[in-house]
């Protein structure tokens, strides 16, 4: 047996013994999502646009994430609306920002693993570089939203008469805490991913100039960023629309 | 009137210090040692068709460059660069009249030219930084920059520990990182949430989660034999593939288990600042709830952040004629493994974070 095989076992039985149906459903959504990205792969090497597949299949994965494992259908819709808002802003100030930023394809550093590569081929590395963008920032942004959404919601169940002060202020108390370990989420996963880079950079005595204008660098920073924008924006537009909900019933 | 002028003038300073750094970074070539130079002018050659044996169709354009050296000793020169740039720029790039570049300088028959070496990139880098911390004072007022704060902070510890890393070199370096996993958590928990009994009930759930997570994924490991696994298939490894990979995956872990306990444990207290007198079978229930929502999500992000570093490499290996299979091999598997000890860290902490601050919060007389 594969180490890999052995491993997704050890999960599926974990999330099945802690979560009981709802495991089962998040376990369904994690293997659903990985049959969408791989084929959202596949579709760009064929040559389909990548911002436009990759676009679709960022809707569908996170209507995967957010709804599969969730029966509570308001807390759900409220924060699928406020990642698919978010979302928007930030693919749309995203897309001119990296045509500028001059990220695509591979960096200098990474010039020993792909040499024996012809690169020439026919793809447009720069989509593929913002649809690299969009799905990091997806996640980040769909966990955020359900986080904040499923805390104040157990908040409005245990206390029906809330008041609306009351709870913006518990929701900007969740909020902040939440914001504060999504970007460590991100940044430690930047750490953990770049590791190797770092230690490399390191020994070649790259200077601060250095990372500032590196292509990987850089690229691999953007990314943390953008995400970190999208959490910032999800988590003040999913407050808000959970206020107006309680308002409104 | 009087907000509506406080707010008048907090809009008007952030634009101002956005214009300020824009035009500081973008004037700073007198800063770097290396020579920079602005394109004064492009002429682009006609462009060239190829194709390789996969049938892949690409383009290839000569650029004759004019550039402007903007620092050092030969600042004012105008020298001519070449570039060559591909439709599809997986290792090139299309320069415009405007753009800043770093050169190198070369002699060829007799003549100094220029040689492009690096984009300038650091104006973006900068602004999208400036964005960050603007959006994140204008939601949270001064609050929120304690997370930014201890961002920063983990960032330094962590390049002081690759320093410390490269300059010790010893064998088990993995403990070098695990130290620092433990240093992120306590710091970034102290920072975020403070220190009192909400940060220790989230550092001891965590403490657990990730300790568990990690034996359970290196047991894995062994018993299989690495089976499918390659080492070797890291990128940028300079020093034992296998111990990097476990110390990338120790930070990672922390990372996600992190978020899990503190999303349960901040709703607990939350709920306990609302209802003094909640028992503590509701809190571990509720905690046990909110878990169970995140859970999936929170696996997905994981998912999706070590997907997106794949896509561009897994293009390359499908486009250049690799099958799924030894594609997903060798560029996938080490991320997918990653996601999954940092999944089952995450399904980990959630009983574990639900039973502590039950047991801390809960009263007795229900």
């Amino acid at each position: 047996m594969s180490t890999i095989t052995l491993l997704t076992i050890i999960l599926f039985i974990l999330m099945w013994i802690v979560g009981g149906k709802r495991g089962l459903a998040s376990f369904s959504s994690v293997a659903l999502n990985f049959i969408l990205l791989f084929l959202t792969v596949i579709f760009i090497s064929i040559g389909i646009p990548a911002l436009w597949t990759t676009i679709f299949a960022g809707i569908a994965i996170l209507a995967v994430t957010i709804y599969m494992g969730n029966s509570d259908e308001k807390t759900t819709n409220i924060a699928f609306e406020a990642t698919l808002i978010s979302l928007a802003i930030v693919v749309v100030v995203m897309v001119p920002f990296i045509k500028l930023v001059g990220i695509q394809g591979f960096s200098p550093e990474q010039s020993e693993e792909i040499e024996a590569f012809n690169l020439l081929i026919g793809v447009n590395f720069e989509s593929i570089v913002i649809s690299t963008m969009i799905l990091s920032t997806l996640g980040a942004i769909a966990e955020a939203a359900i986080a904040i959404a499923s805390g104040l919601d157990e908040i409005i169940e245990q206390q029906p008469d809330i008041t609306l002060p009351a709870l913006y202020t518990s929701g900007r108390n969740i909020g902040l805490q939440i914001m504060g370990m999504t970007f460590n989420t991100l940044f430690f996963g930047m750490f953990g991913g770049d590791l190797a880079l770092f230690i490399l950079l390191y020994k070649l005595d790259a200077t601060f100039g250095y990372y500032l204008n590196s292509k990987i660098f850089v690229a691999e920073s953007m990314e943390v960023l953008f995400s970190s924008i999208s959490i910032i924006l999800v988590i003040w537009i999913t407050t808000y629309m959970m206020g107006k909900k309680v308002r409104r019933t | 009137m009087r907000v509506k002028k406080k707010y008048l003038i907090e809009w008007l300073l952030i634009i101002l210090s956005g214009i300020l750094i824009y035009f500081l970074v973008d004037n700073d070539a007198f800063l770097y040692k290396d020579p920079v130079a602005q394109i004064v002018s492009v002429t682009n050659s006609k462009a060239t068709k190829t194709e390789d044996t996969y049938k892949n169709k690409d383009m290839t354009t000569e650029q004759t460059l004019k550039v402007k050296v903007l620092n050092g000793h030969r600042k004012g020169e105008v020298l001519t660069a070449k570039n060559t740039f591909s439709k599809s720029g997986g290792y090139d790039q299309r320069f415009y009249r405007g753009q800043k570049v770093f050169i190198k300088f070369e002699k060829s028959d007799g003549k100094l030219m220029a040689m492009i070496n690096n984009y300038k990139r650091d104006v973006y880098l900068i602004m999208l930084c400036w964005a960050v911390v603007v959006l994140l004072f204008l939601v949270t007022q001064i609050r929120g920059f304690t997370s930014l704060i201890s961002v920063i902070l983990n960032f330094i510890i962590f390049l002081l520990c690759v320093q410390l890393d490269v300059k010790w070199n010893i064998n088990n370096f993995f403990w070098i990182f695990a130290t620092v996993a433990v240093i992120f958590l306590a710091l970034s928990l102290v920072l975020v949430i403070g220190f009192n009994w909400q940060c220790l009930v989230t550092f001891s759930s965590i403490f657990i989660g990730t300790t568990l997570a990690m034996i359970i994924g290196v047991v894995a490991m062994q018993v299989t034999n690495d089976k499918g696994v390659h080492y070797e298939a890291l990128d940028f490894a300079t020093q034992s593939p296998k111990q990097l990979f476990l110390a990338a995956t120790v930070i990672g872990l922390l990372g996600a288990v992190m978020d899990a306990a503190t999303d349960i444990v901040s709703t607990l207290f939350e709920m306990k600042r609302t209802q003094p007198g909640i028992s503590r079978k509701q809190l571990f229930i509720s905690g046990q709830n909110v878990g169970k929502s995140i859970m999936g999500p929170l696996v997905n992000v994981l998912l999706l952040i070590f997907f997106a570093e794949t896509v561009t490499m897994a293009v390359l290996f499908f486009r250049t004629g690799n099958s799924i299979a030894y594609t997903f091999e060798w560029t996938m598997s080490l991320g997918i493994i990653q996601s999954l000890i940092s999944g089952i860290g995450i399904t980990l902490v959630i009983p574990s974070a639900s039973l502590l601050s039950s047991l801390v919060l809960g009263s007795d007389n229900k």
